[in-house]
């Protein structure tokens, strides 16, 4: 299976007029956990909304190959049923929508009938308590009148239910609090021990570290002014958090 | 007085109609005189825009068959201590209680189809709940105008302490015509949520008025659901005369092909520390039109009076167009008042947000359209009466 993988080659997208990837290369492989770190600006999000297929991101070229299936052609629910989940920073409030019930619907969208109504729950419960929480959630809205802590948790939850072959976590932790964050990381270690889930290949974005202290990442790739500029192993997190950016940049300088 | 309107004359079909309706409750001069009034009187409804294609002013009732009686019906808990008859019945055997309460909300002779309706009746019900008893389960109204026009006056008589639910249904074939008043006239401590669900063919006409007056600490719930007919010309009103209202009023409408929808809310805080709260939910579709207008009104002595006013509307077409007009009229102050109205399309984020979760674009605009209706169906009573609406609303959506 060697197309096997999320393979970014050479994706360049702008947003509105305005250049932000200018020449992305990355593949994330099933099963094992890539970070994307980099400062404030510096296109992160914009890669993660132009692999899920905003319409406000504009493709200029390059490729994107989901285990060898082209994902630039299709639609953003067509990603999602290949196997593409985003964990969005801001996600949008849906009045009206009760969080089961648009949960049983993606589940069913993404993995049809594999589950009975009752095996759902079941599943929606375990995962709940792995997240603490409240089974209350499942009656409110989606997302509406949610803090900050309990989108990420939604997020999570929405990650654990459908179990996509590649999940993009876009600054999950920013916001959350000690507790939230951990809750967070046993989630995410708990689904790469699932069956279901023991082959997700993550790409966490985040300009922390600190959320790399529960999830442990085997590659660390970091990303300035619409490039990746540097990869290594976790110690390259580490670095991170010593110096800042600051360095790296200096560096990158230098070798340019 | 030269006008305009002098030249558009009163129908013959429906001076001719009189002489052979019931008298009642109403005389057959006081019925002449009625009609008279309502072609001299304005409806107040002016057209919202040059996409509105239907002049509510010069509608043709020429053709209208005004049948002499027309039988309403209706179910009601049983063994309850409620009292739920039609309208000649109640005339004789609540005759001072008809005569006490009606108008009391409603003034027939004010407004153009008030007038029409009285004028005109030919079917009623009544519903009275004495002091103290709490009716559980919905007492249900049935107007159907398959057989002829239909002016329905319906009276909710509670006493002080009485709680009721009622369901108005209203029903029809093609072309049918309903001009109706509704009159809820409360007690204090008492509640009633009077619950409409109208869902007439495509080319029926609606033109209701309705109205509470509750007494000192009464609640009243209005939940009016105009989901059918082609022209739907109604109002809904609370005359807060009395403290400790607590007035609520939730709309859901959704005109869709060539559907006009004009609906206007009126809650009147003539006395302070009473409490309401309006809802209105609307979609419209095709070349559905709408016009909302909602009304909040505080006198001056009215402190204390907290007042809320929630209006949206969803555009699902690019030729279809709600007019959306939350107007406050605040004059005391020390009172609460918000209002917030919204209209637009659905939110692309909320789109983007659902098919990234592998729903597909369509189903997604129909989930989060429903979701936008929600917050006013929950305020209907009876979970089979919200999942009917539901169900109009999804084949709305779908179409």
């Amino acid at each position: 299976m060697s197309d096997r993988g999320l393979r970014i080659n050479d994706l360049r997208v702008n947003v509105a007029g305005n250049h932000i990837l200018k020449g992305i290369n990355l593949e994330v492989e099933p099963g094992r956990v890539h970070a994307l770190m980099g400062p404030n600006g510096s296109g992160k999000s914009t890669l993660a909304f132009s692999l899920t297929g905003h319409p406000n991101y504009q493709i200029e070229s390059g490729t994107v190959t989901l285990d060898g299936q082209d994902v630039l052609s299709m639609a953003a629910d067509k990603r999602a049923k290949a196997g593409l989940f985003l964990s969005f920073q801001y996600p949008a409030a849906i009045p009206g929508v009760k969080v089961a019930n648009f949960l049983y619907a993606a589940r069913q969208a993404v993995r049809p009938g594999a589950l009975t109504p009752a095996q759902f729950r079941a599943l929606l419960m375990e995962k709940m308590e792995l997240l603490d929480m409240d089974p209350g959630f499942l009656g409110r809205y989606l997302n509406d009148g949610f803090s900050g802590g309990e989108k990420k948790r939604l997020e999570m939850l929405q990650l654990a239910v459908l179990a996509p072959k590649y999940a993009v976590l876009d600054e999950t932790d920013s916001g959350l609090d000690v507790d939230a964050l951990r809750a967070v990381g046993e989630s995410v270690n708990a689904m790469r021990k699932s069956e279901e889930g023991k082959d997700t290949g993550f790409l966490i974005i985040t300009h922390y570290p600190r959320i790399l202290q529960h999830i442990t990442a085997d590659v660390v790739h970091v990303m300035m002014d619409g490039r990746i500029v540097k990869e290594g192993d976790a110690s390259l997190a580490l670095r991170i958090e010593r110096e800042g950016y600051d360095t790296i940049r200096e560096e990158i300088g230098q070798i340019a | 007085m030269p006008s305009a309107l002098a030249t558009i004359g009163i129908p013959a079909n429906l001076e001719q109609a009189i002489p052979q309706l019931d008298a009642d409750l109403l005389s057959h001069d006081a019925r002449k005189n009625l009609l008279a009034r309502s072609f001299e009187l304005r409806s107040g409804r002016e057209r919202p825009g040059r996409f509105w294609k239907i002049d509510i002013e010069a509608l043709d009732y020429s053709a209208l068959n005004v049948p002499a009686s027309v039988s309403v019906k209706l179910s009601s808990p049983q063994s309850s201590r409620a009292t739920v008859c039609d309208l000649q019945t109640a005339l004789r055997t609540h005759r001072e209680i008809v005569e006490r309460a009606a108008g009391s909300a409603v003034d027939p002779s004010a407004t153009k189809f008030a007038a029409l309706s009285a004028a005109l009746r030919n079917s009623g019900a009544f519903v009275y709940i004495p002091a103290d008893a709490a009716i559980d389960g919905d007492i249900e109204i049935t107007y159907d105008a398959a057989s002829g026009a239909l002016f329905p006056y319906t009276l909710v008589v509670l006493e002080a302490g009485a709680q009721c639910t009622v369901v108005e249904r209203v029903t029809g074939s093609s072309g049918a015509f309903i001009c109706g008043i509704t009159e809820v006239v409360s007690a204090e401590n008492s509640t009633v949520t009077y619950a409409v669900d109208q869902q007439l063919p495509l080319d029926a006409t609606v033109l209701c008025t309705r109205a509470a007056k509750p007494g000192k600490d009464a609640r009243v719930n209005w939940a009016v659901a105009e989901l059918g007919a082609g022209l739907s010309v109604t109002s809904v009103d609370v005359r807060v005369d009395s403290p400790g209202v607590q007035a609520d009023i939730s709309g859901i409408f959704f005109p869709r092909d060539e559907q006009h929808v004009d609906l206007i809310s009126n809650v009147d805080h003539n006395v302070g520390n009473s409490f309401s709260e309006t809802i209105v939910k609307s979609a419209a579709t095709g070349h559905g039109q709408a016009r909302y207008l909602g009304n909040i009104r505080i006198v001056p002595d009215a402190q204390g009076t907290e007042s809320n006013l929630r209006d949206d509307a969803l555009l699902l077409s690019k030729k279809a167009h709600i007019d959306s007009v939350p107007a406050l009229e605040i004059a005391a102050n020390d009172v609460k008042a918000y209002h917030g109205a919204t209209v637009g399309a659905i939110d692309e984020e909320q789109i983007f947000y659902m098919t990234s979760r592998g729903i597909d674009r369509e189903s997604a605009e129909k989930m989060i359209a429903l979701g936008f209706f929600e917050p006013a169906v929950a305020r209907f009573p009876g979970e089979a009466l919200r999942e009917r609406l539901r169900a109009a609303l999804e084949e709305k959506v779908r179409s």
